[in-house]
């Protein structure tokens, strides 16, 4: 059975390692593993959609290419009657709000009309996300998903690189030690900087008091490395708070800064 | 058959080596077999180094450090070497600053290189 795993599989196969291909196709959800007769065109577009973000963010150099391939795979080159464009933009309001991931499974954060709207989180940046961390699979599709809006809003490669990182190790906590919880990824800009806000949440054990003193002094290590990823995260971002509670959960907010 | 990311990674025998191509997303009970798996060809087939090529992992964190760094721990119990090959720069750099410890690995730049330090006499 020819699917959209099968087919584009095999062309990113050599230039996007296997690890990323699957958190690619998990965002996709059912359309990947679907028979490709049975895609609608608007599936089609929207799997073409993510599939030219994440193939510009992880095989830069052949990505034009690359791309070509996967619209040949989806039958949308050519496709006489079928709709020119992608489909049009989930986001509603604001037509010049264009997400390139219409496909990922996040729920955007239910901001409403939030106190200050406007001023810190210009239309451009995008809304906040929220990632489910539900099993050990949700570290990787986090982790992948947290690097494509860091370089979405322009951070650069390496502090992308560093936020991925740090997102991997919040999920990982969060899995390890309550088992389940969300991320939140805030992107602000303001004049003088764009920041990506990332807040861990999890409604876990939480962490004791001499237990916490004990992690950022370096002297506690649990044996999957709890204390080791908590201090990592510190020293990683810019910005580092921790709010934890023993039996209430532990909330984790961090922050990287980018130049303009 | 196992789904892919179920399954174990194979381990591929090169000049007296042991070569590993880290594709797949580690976790305990994957990362325990391995190192199981390279101890026991390291212990009967008189193996002297262990090279993990890790040139498509695109994000190392701490818990991935101390997996590898745990292999290399481990081989050289066994007596002999471990190498990391093919870390990216920007991993380099967030390890750095993370300030995480990769002390039981030694690194080459490539593949050619890990062999070639591995077969200088000791």
């Amino acid at each position: 059975m020819r699917t959209v795993e099968s087919e584009i599989g095999a062309i990113l196969a050599g230039s996007i390692s296997e690890i990323t291909q699957r958190s690619i196709f998990r965002r996709l959800g059912g359309m990947a593993r679907a028979p490709l007769q049975h895609l609608s065109s608007q599936d089609r577009h929207a799997i073409q959609t993510e599939l030219e973000t994440s193939v510009r963010l992880f095989a830069p150099a052949k990505s034009a290419q690359l791309i070509a391939s996967c619209a040949r795979a989806l039958a949308l080159l050519g496709a006489p009657g079928g709709p020119a464009g992608p489909p049009a933009p989930a986001a509603g309001g604001n037509p010049s709000v264009a997400f390139a991931r219409g496909a990922a499974p996040v729920t955007l954060g239910a901001l409403g009309p939030s106190a200050t709207p406007a001023a810190a989180a210009p239309a451009s940046l995008g809304a906040d996300k929220r990632l489910a961390i539900d099993s050990e699979k949700d570290i990787a599709s986090a982790r992948l998903e947290a690097w494509a809006e860091a370089v979405r809003i322009g951070l650069s490669k390496f502090t992308s690189v560093k936020v991925a990182t740090a997102v991997s190790e919040l999920a990982r906590n969060i899995v390890f030690y309550a088992g389940r919880g969300t991320i939140e990824l805030r992107p602000r800009q303001d004049t003088r900087e764009t920041r990506l806000e990332i807040v861990a949440a999890d409604q876990g054990s939480g962490i004791e008091p001499e237990k916490l003193d004990a992690i950022f002094a370096g002297t506690f290590r649990s044996e999957r490395g709890m204390g080791k990823g908590l201090v990592a995260v510190q020293k990683l971002v810019d910005e580092f708070q921790i709010d934890t509670r023993p039996g209430r959960g532990t909330r984790v907010s961090c922050v990287f800064r980018g130049a303009r | 058959m196992k789904p892919r990311d179920e399954q174990e990674l194979p381990i591929i025998r090169v000049r007296g080596c042991l070569l590993v191509s880290i594709q797949t997303e580690l976790h305990d009970r994957l990362a325990l077999e391995l190192r199981s798996a390279l101890m026991e060809r390291v212990r009967t087939q008189g193996i002297r180094g262990v090279i993990l090529d890790v040139s498509w992992v695109e994000v190392i964190d701490s818990y991935i450090t101390r997996i590898l760094n745990d292999i290399g721990k481990s081989v050289r119990f066994m007596g002999a070497d471990c190498y990391m090959v093919g870390i990216r720069p920007a991993v380099a750099m967030t390890l750095v600053e993370m300030g995480v410890e990769l002390d039981a690995v030694s690194t080459a730049l490539s593949l050619d290189a890990a062999l070639e330090k591995l077969e200088l006499p000791r």
